[in-house]
């Protein structure tokens, strides 16, 4: 690359990009901040969950069967509305790597391709309408054989 | 680009990069507004699920930055074609202090160029690729990606001395 054209790569970095705009901020505020929660909660949780199981296990020591007590246990179960459809699957490529021509332990040449995705997997509870999402990395590997003649 | 996972504050790390980001997306969108909505989607997607997966952070938000301007440009084309022709372009750099005649040169320069080139030159200049990460980003052979980047260079030479000849 000749001399001009390195000076106006050097010049081209010394413009910044635009600022990102406070609304585009405010936006991302929004949906990351609930995720980071105040150190007292950490503390209190367990806390709290500790307690709850005390109580629950103080009450049953001392409960004692009356009378009045229902003599048949009741067995049907009632429709849960805990109840999840997957509503959409997304795959992002992330890397991917062309090999080129390789040899297999088999002795037979292929093209081999390495791809790398993050896998998310979004579900719904129609009822509650409770979303859980689930992202897992994958890898891809594409082998074509490849003949010469 | 600098680890994500070892930092706590996505604000940290967005202010460093948010900007690189942006004007990244706003090579794949037609206004400020959508590549605004580009960078949000894919931002919020890494920090909450990707950033600490091997690999290049960069790579991994360039690409889904992209992703998820396709999408929307698919989802909106026709809708945004219509406002295209009405909405004047936001400036793509910061103002310069002292000769922003020549910073708004190189910008109406840098937007006439195909967007083939345009993208591989943002690419490499404001989102530091190299053109390994260019090649693989945009799925084209890497000598394809460094023609782009030359005939980038030389035709915004081009059109920058054919301004500064015509005043």
């Amino acid at each position: 690359m000749d001399e001009e054209l390195q000076q106006l790569e050097a010049e081209l970095k010394q413009l910044c990009p635009r600022t990102v705009s406070p609304d585009l901020r405010q936006r991302l505020a929004r949906e990351l901040e609930p995720l980071v929660r105040p150190r007292w909660v950490w503390t209190a949780l367990p806390i709290a969950a500790a307690l709850a199981l005390l109580l629950t296990l103080n009450r049953s020591d001392h409960e004692v069967p009356t009378a009045a007590a229902p003599a048949v246990v009741q067995t049907t179960t009632r429709p849960t509305a805990e109840v999840y459809r997957p509503v959409s699957v997304e795959n992002v490529l992330y890397a991917s790597e062309d090999e080129g021509i390789v040899t297999l332990e088999n002795g037979a040449r292929v093209h081999r391709v390495r791809e790398a995705y993050v896998d998310t997997v979004t579900w719904r509870n129609p009822q509650t309408n409770a979303s859980l999402r689930w992202s897992v990395p994958r890898e891809e590997v594409r082998v074509v054989p490849v003949y010469f003649q | 680009m600098a680890d994500a996972s070892s930092h706590d504050s996505w604000k940290e790390w967005f202010q460093l990069h948010g900007p690189k980001l942006l004007l990244c997306a706003r090579q794949w969108t037609r206004s400020l507004a959508d590549a605004e909505d580009v960078v949000q989607e894919a931002f919020v997607r890494f920090w909450r699920h990707q950033r600490g997966l091997a690999g290049e952070p960069q790579a991994l938000l360039i690409t889904s930055v992209r992703r998820a301007a396709i999408d929307l440009a698919r989802r909106n084309d026709r809708r945004q074609r219509r406002e295209e022709q009405a909405d004047e372009p936001e400036p793509f750099f910061e103002p310069l202090a002292e000769g922003d005649d020549r910073r708004q040169a190189i910008e109406s320069a840098l937007r006439r160029l195909p967007a083939e080139q345009r993208e591989v030159l943002t690419l490499r200049i404001w989102g530091e690729c190299t053109f390994d990460e260019i090649a693989r980003q945009l799925d084209i052979p890497l000598n394809t990606a460094a023609s782009r980047y030359r005939y980038a260079l030389s035709a915004l030479r081009r059109e920058l001395t054919a301004a500064d000849c015509h005043g």
